[in-house]
């Protein structure tokens, strides 16, 4: 069975359909990759997924639980968790108060009002572990705005971890990145595959062909294709729209 | 540079820091004994209405400061505190306890509807529609004329506050109002560093990022409102038995805006903003007001200064640790 299953996903903005009756699934342990053009409806259905915006229409399954009317932050205690297309992280904080607030929404309760966190070790051992995860440890001092592009971003991807998810939504996570960033991007969500399923949003082809077990296509709203690697590179309409696209820029 | 940071953040957590509070209460707790001694009442009464408003200031830079949430409507909650009062005292109430009490109670239960309605915006939005609640319970207020109307409601024997004493008592009604304070600064400065206190900052800053990291954002927001709100009712219970008097002006949105421009003078989200910018700003006005009837203007171009030489508050310019970020 499959560990994900997002069905029939309807979203309209006036008379926009940015979401036309998607359906994908993600399978234990896979890395699904969600591609497309500009303006296909790839950060819409992101949000969709994850709740940051209500669907108008369809149903969504994690691990046999209906998500579709919870919200956003239910949903991440369900266990599924996300990455942000522009960086999303605390930019006044430091690195280790970034990955000490993503520890904290998944230990006990955020409504305590007395005792200082800062005495919480099972807290903090909690934050190592994420920065040694993503590679940060070296820098759990430094103000998170001033670091570089990919630093930020790795960072990002360890806020999302913090939730142990068993699905993980990365939303265009080579964003914006040099050859070198991206390819560490690369073997840092292949390492992450061990411990959760991926839906992986990313314009990146090479990344893309280098970590996607399946890939579907999205174009005006709509899965065109959805299939292996091997299949989607060679199917006839996904080449006109998008990989042709690529290759005529 | 991640060590030039660290060591600077250590002198402000350390020495003075530690020490200056309690220094200040007790110069405090000694001033109506002082004051008794060289007959400057008045100015004992001065700075027990100075320690109220330190309350209702503290509970909004709670919210504003730490959590970003931008309400101008606080005096409403100050004056559903001080009509809780007026209300018990005219249905024959005259203990201080239950009276503060449901004063809390009260403003606490109305803080909560209002937010429930109020947070589901943000921003001006925000602002606007706390206004706007703020005028409502102004014009009921001004409606109410079993507790006076528009002229207000005057409380013509002090509450009770047990062992045959009365909020009638200066000096001790000053060391309840002081040791309020002082718990209220104590509970804001340890709620700061909370977990709570540190997830609502986490909101102000990147309200979505805490949504997808699993934070109830809603409910967390709308907690610290209603605990802000409550506080406020609690300073406007006080101040209904300080003055004696209550009125709809003490709601007036002129009054929200007064608070928050002294929490902005003191330091947004600064431990000691909003009782710097509310000593400030009270001490300012009445020694103003000795010299001239347009004590405003003086008073406007000060904070004009203050806003362009101290853009962080009164508070910020003493605070090393984020002048070196």
């Amino acid at each position: 069975m499959s560990l994900f299953v997002a069905q029939d996903l309807v979203k309209r903005f006036g008379g926009l359909v940015a979401t036309d009756h998607v359906s994908l699934s993600v399978e234990p342990g896979e890395v699904h990759a969600l591609i497309g053009p500009n303006g296909a409806g790839k950060s819409t259905l992101v949000n969709l997924i994850s709740g940051l915006l209500a669907a108008d229409g369809g149903s969504i399954v994690l691990d046999g639980v209906e998500l579709t009317s919870l919200s956003a932050h239910d949903r991440v205690r369900h266990g599924l968790s996300r990455c942000f297309q522009i960086t999303s992280v605390f930019r006044g904080d430091s690195v280790l108060d970034n990955l000490l607030l993503a520890a904290q929404a998944h230990s006990r309760s955020s409504f305590r009002c007395f005792g200082r966190r800062a005495g919480e070790s099972a807290l903090r051992e909690r934050a190592l572990e994420l920065a040694h995860t993503v590679g940060l440890a070296d820098m759990l001092d430094r103000v998170a705005g001033t670091l570089p592009h990919g630093v930020q971003r790795k960072l990002d991807v360890a806020l999302a971890l913090a939730a142990r998810p068993k699905l993980l939504l990365l939303d265009e996570p080579m964003a914006g990145m040099g050859p070198e960033d991206s390819q560490q991007m690369v073997e840092l969500i292949a390492r992450l595959r061990s411990e959760a399923a991926i839906l992986l949003i990313e314009h990146d082809m090479d990344a893309v062909f280098q970590l996607a077990d399946r890939i579907s296509v999205l174009d005006y709203g709509k899965v065109l294709a959805s299939g292996d690697t091997a299949y989607i590179r060679e199917h006839p309409e996904v080449q006109a729209v998008y990989l042709g696209v690529e290759e005529v820029r | 540079m991640s060590d030039k940071l660290h060591s600077a953040a250590i002198p402000s957590s350390g020495g003075v820091a530690r020490w200056l509070p309690w220094a200040l209460l007790v110069v405090l707790a000694l001033l109506p004994i002082v004051g008794a001694e060289l007959g400057l009442d008045y100015y004992v009464g001065f700075v027990r209405r100075m320690l109220i408003v330190m309350i209702a200031a503290t509970s909004l830079n709670f919210i504003l400061g730490y959590g970003g949430m931008a309400a101008l409507g606080h005096a409403g909650f100050i004056g559903v505190g001080a009509y809780t009062v007026v209300a018990l005292v005219d249905a024959g109430v005259s203990s201080a306890w239950t009276a503060w009490g449901a004063a809390v109670l009260v403003s606490g239960a109305i803080a909560a509807l209002i937010g429930a309605v109020s947070l589901r915006t943000r921003g001006v939005y925000f602002l606007m529609i706390t206004l706007a609640f703020a005028q409502m319970l102004y014009y009921l207020a001004v409606s109410l004329s079993a507790y006076g109307g528009d002229d207000g409601y005057g409380l013509y024997s002090p509450l009770e506050l047990g062992f045959g004493r009365t909020t009638g008592n200066a000096a001790l009604f000053f060391w309840i109002v002081l040791a309020i304070a002082a718990l209220v600064f104590a509970f804001a400065s340890r709620a700061a560093v909370s977990r709570f206190g540190l997830a609502l900052t986490g909101i102000r800053d990147n309200e979505t990022r805490m949504e997808a990291l699993g934070y109830p954002v809603y409910r967390l927001k709308l907690a610290a409102f209603t605990g802000a709100g409550a506080l406020a009712g609690l300073a406007g219970a006080l101040l209904a038995s300080h003055n004696n008097f209550v009125s709809p002006s003490t709601m007036h949105w002129t009054e929200s805006a007064t608070l928050l421009v002294m929490v902005v003078l003191g330091g947004l989200g600064r431990r000691w903003g909003a009782v710097l910018g509310v000593a400030v700003w009270l001490a300012l006005s009445e020694v103003l007001k000795l010299y001239t009837e347009y004590w405003h203007w003086p008073l406007g171009l000060m904070l004009i200064a203050v806003v362009f030489a101290a853009p962080r508050g009164l508070a910020g310019v003493f605070d090393r640790r984020r002048a070196v970020q």
